[in-house]
């Protein structure tokens, strides 16, 4: 029978599950860094380190799988300890002050003060080498980096490209590419995975950051669905309500969490970044006619209403009903396509009504 | 879909064709790669070297438009080895008996002449088909944008019932969708021959409810399809109201459109930007964007999932369905809908398969723990909805097998015109790309049109990557810079679809499916010329995986 014991209650298991699934599962929070559920574990951040009976040293929770009659402890005065000075460790070379957060949360930050790590034992120089990219979508801040390499292997597990790479050695270590090209010059496809399973906001996203716009933490993210491709991502919009005037600006695009989407927390490059269309300079503002010189002018509602409600009635009285086709659009909503149909059966009593499907 | 998206991960073998899933699909990608991962054999035939051939087991490069030859030739191995599922094919389905017969003629020797796949590959990947169980197929424009591409379905259809792959996870008939909101447009009834739910409008009792629902006797007979009414616009296409696709770009033989556009009578035109059809619109109307407004989309697997409001549309643009109210209201209507939650609740009123989908429903599936948005068929409001079908036996009663013959392609390359031209999506851009060529980053990775020709080709024709080529069809001919990539094979060359300067659909063919109208976009008989020498430019979009080399041919 695959059972264990789980801070002293009797845990049933599925071969092949890691602890730390298990304590999920039963609702046992274990703290990471490093751990997503779309990776092989890997084991480096340190910070899920339980106990397990009869081993003298602690264990990740992420990376080890559960046997029968095993005995875990995820809570007591040695991991506590041991939280503390992992995080006081990670403190020493990391920005301690909140307002160095100006993009993705920093969940480091967080974490430090939840476990009440002492943030005083010194301080060492950063040294890893800074890069300078042109891509415009993807910043590294190499000082936020804990190298726990979730980004590179996302890049590699995950979206399959190996863009990025752990570089150098010991306190050198950083993330980069191949002779540090710029990303626009490698096999990354700008899906921006990296940002999105970055724990202490080293990636993140370089428009929002470029424009000084605010943290992630001050937007509102609005759930919605992307406008793109078929597959339905989830996407939340990050809206500044303050911006434009108040009528509310996108900042950025983020995934909502693994797991109960059919993105699965992941997104394309059209998907994460491609939004600054939305409030585009060239977008229609007005109603346009064409006028008797043949130009568009703009003009009201009710004017360019009736002009494209006469037209349409127009042709339908001098040529039949029959001569009047409806394009409707896979781009629009389910509610707009239901009514572009309904208005050529109902108002002009044919079925010619269509839209750019294919498959 | 007949199955869902979250399966892919758990299935044995896919079969992908058609499908450049990893630039046009590429949420759908990261799937099929965690499927390789955990040790599934990916089989892709395409014409090019995608990058999905970069995982695969085997790469099929089959010769452009001979699907319908490489997919009886693995019925007839399948049905040749014994390896068919006799109890699905005899409880399930009807018409097996044709379809034996028809395939018996096509054997893989046979189909390795005209698909130029060897016979060796055609039995083992339909032995590794056949013998496995969860094996899916996944396939989207390639096979259904022919002159014959429901055909091409059909063929893949029979492979699926013959084998018995169907009704359980991980498996089925996969089309990928290529827009947001396709598999809704469809659903909602935007389409000629169905009102909302694939009701035919030519049936009787059907007709009479929606004439009860909408106080007006409505017409019996099926409409023009999107490539009949671009065939007859100006004859007997007099007026059109065209919202959210820009039709002078993306639909086929556009020289011959815009010709038709002239003669019509009336355009409104409702849209986001101003695109090519803006040239020939008398009135346009300024809609908001997703963001900008309520609604629902419908994805591949058939989910329902919303779509909110974060920000207010600039100006005075106004959400594409007021805009629809107003108009209709004009036209003397009275249609008094105060948001897209009366409008969906009215469609699935009619519409069985969807009658327990609502807004509500849908708002409260968006928790951790529950996937988010309902799939169809949902009948009633407490039903889960279906994230795969056919479990409980096929929908439509039985299986129907349905034996095809192959047809070549509309037009073949001859002296004049020696390449095959196909047409397609690139992960940078999308479709008319008013949108994504307004982002700085795309515009980064890929600012320009181009065409792919393998170095052979280029070299009979002195042309090198970088130069400015002329591409000619029978329909017109558009300038662009050449890319000499082994992505495509000798003999073929491969343009993106996005690029307003460089209109690949003015060499598209127009000749439609007979059935569902859909244009043969994949397949042309085109010619190449060098313009210019502009040599100081050997990469067009360094570091893209079109750049990469592919193996010798």
């Amino acid at each position: 029978m695959n059972e264990l014991t789980l801070n002293g209650q009797t845990a049933r298991f599925a071969e092949g599950e890691t602890l730390l699934d298990i304590a999920s599962r039963h609702g046992v929070e274990i703290p990471t860094l490093c751990h997503d559920p779309r990776l092989d574990p890997a084991g480096a951040c340190r910070t899920c380190l339980v106990e397990v009976e009869g081993e003298r040293l602690m264990t990740p929770a992420c990376a080890r799988t559960a046997r029968g009659g095993m005995v875990i402890t995820t809570e007591n005065a040695r991991i506590d300890r041991h939280r503390q000075t992992l995080m006081a460790l990670y403190m020493t070379d990391h920005p301690h002050e909140r307002e160095s957060e100006v993009g993705s949360p920093d969940l480091l930050l967080d974490m430090a003060a939840r476990f009440n790590a002492p943030t005083d034992w010194g301080w060492m120089h950063p040294i890893r080498d800074v890069r300078e990219d042109r891509n415009p979508y993807i910043d590294f801040n190499a000082e936020t980096c804990i190298a726990c390499a979730r980004c590179v292997r996302y890049c590699e597990e995950v979206e399959g490209v190996s863009a990025i790479a752990l570089v150098g050695r010991g306190s050198h270590t950083t993330i980069s590419t191949v002779d540090e090209k710029s990303l626009l010059d490698t096999t990354c496809e700008l899906c921006g995975g990296c940002i999105d399973v970055c724990p202490t906001g080293a990636m993140n996203e370089k428009l929002p950051l470029m424009r000084g716009q605010k943290p992630e933490r001050k937007l509102q993210k609005v759930r919605s669905t992307c406008n793109f491709c078929g597959v339905g991502c989830q996407l939340d919009l990050n809206v500044d309500p303050e911006g434009r005037d108040g009528l509310g600006q996108i900042v950025k695009i983020t995934s909502p969490p693994p797991g109960a989407t059919t993105n699965d927390g992941n997104l394309c490059v059209k998907g994460r970044f491609a939004y600054d269309f939305v409030h585009h300079k060239d977008r229609l503002t007005h109603p346009l006619v064409r006028g008797s010189d043949g130009a568009l002018h703009p003009t009201t509602w009710d004017d360019a209403l009736q002009r494209a409600a006469d037209g349409l009635m127009g042709v339908a009285e001098r040529r039949g009903a029959d001569a009047v086709g409806f394009v409707s659009s896979s781009r629009c909503t389910m509610e707009e396509n239901f009514l572009v149909q309904k208005m050529a059966r109902v108002l002009f009593r044919a079925n010619h009504v269509h839209q750019c499907a294919a498959t | 879909m007949t199955n869902s998206i979250g399966e892919i991960r758990d299935a044995d073998f896919l079969f992908v064709i058609g499908s450049n899933t990893s630039e046009a699909h590429p949420i759908i990608a990261m799937e099929m790669k965690r499927a390789v991962r955990k040790g599934a054999t990916l089989v892709v035939a395409d014409p090019r070297a995608i990058w999905m051939t970069s995982i695969a087991k085997k790469h099929l490069p089959l010769n452009p438009g001979t699907d319908v030859w490489l997919l009886n030739a693995m019925a007839h191995v399948i049905v040749a080895e014994d390896l068919i599922d006799r109890e699905f094919i005899a409880k399930q389905t009807e018409n097996f008996e044709q379809v034996k017969a028809v395939v018996a003629s096509y054997t893989p020797e046979k189909a390795e002449a005209i698909t130029g796949i060897s016979a060796g590959d055609i039995r083992w990947t339909a032995r590794q088909y056949a013998t496995t169980e969860k094996a899916g197929i996944y396939y989207t424009l390639g096979i259904t944008e022919h002159a014959h591409g429901t055909d091409n379905v059909y063929a893949l259809a029979n492979l699926v019932l013959m084998t018995g792959h169907l009704g359980k996870p991980s498996m089925g008939m996969n089309p990928l969708r290529g827009q947001n909101n396709v598999q809704g447009a469809n659903d909602a009834g935007a389409t000629p021959m169905f009102y909302p739910g694939y009701q035919r409008v030519d049936d009787p009792e059907v007709r009479a409810k929606y004439e009860q629902s909408w106080g007006v006797p409505l017409s019996p007979v099926p409409g023009l399809n999107l490539n009949e009414m671009m065939k007859t616009a100006g004859e007997q296409m007099r007026g059109f109201f065209v919202m959210g696709e820009d039709i002078a770009l993306s639909e086929p033989n556009v020289l011959q459109l815009e010709k038709g556009l002239n003669e019509v009578d009336f355009i409104v035109m409702q849209d986001a930007f101003l695109n090519e059809t803006a040239r020939f619109a008398d009135v346009i109307l300024p809609a908001a964007v997703f963001a900008e407004k309520e609604g629902t989309f419908t994805n591949s697997e058939r989910r329902v999932q919303r779509v909110r409001k974060a920000v207010d549309p600039p100006g005075e643009a106004r959400a594409d369905w007021e805009i629809l109210v107003m108009l209709a209201n004009k036209m003397g209507a009275n249609w008094s809908y105060k948001n897209p939650g009366e409008v969906y609740a009215e469609m699935v009123k009619d519409a069985p398969q969807f009658a327990g989908i609502s807004h509500e429903k849908i708002d409260r599936t968006a928790g951790e723990d529950q996937m988010t948005g309902v799939q169809w068929p949902c009948p009633t409001p407490e039903h889960p909805g279906t994230t795969f079908l056919h479990e409980n036996g096929i929908l439509r009663g039985k299986g129907l097998f349905t034996p095809v013959h192959y047809v070549p392609p509309a037009e073949l390359p001859d002296e004049n015109y020696g390449l095959f031209l196909s047409t397609g999506r690139t992960l940078y851009h999308y479709n008319a790309a008013t949108q994504t060529r307004r982002e700085s980053g795309l515009h980064a990775k890929q600012s320009e049109a181009y065409l792919e020709l393998h170095p052979r080709d280029a070299k009979k024709r002195g042309i090198r990557s970088g130069d400015l080529v002329e591409v000619t069809t029978r329909r017109g001919s558009v300038q662009v810079r050449a890319m000499v990539s082994r992505q495509v094979r000798p003999g073929c060359i491969w343009m993106p679809l996005h690029f307003a300067e460089a209109r690949a659909n003015v060499l598209t063919n127009d000749v439609g499916d007979p059935i569902t109208g859909t244009a043969e976009y994949k397949v042309c008989a085109a010619e190449v010329r060098l313009l210019k020498s502009m040599s100081d430019s050997e990469y067009l979009f360094p570091g893209s995986y079109y750049d990469v080399r592919g193996p010798e041919l």
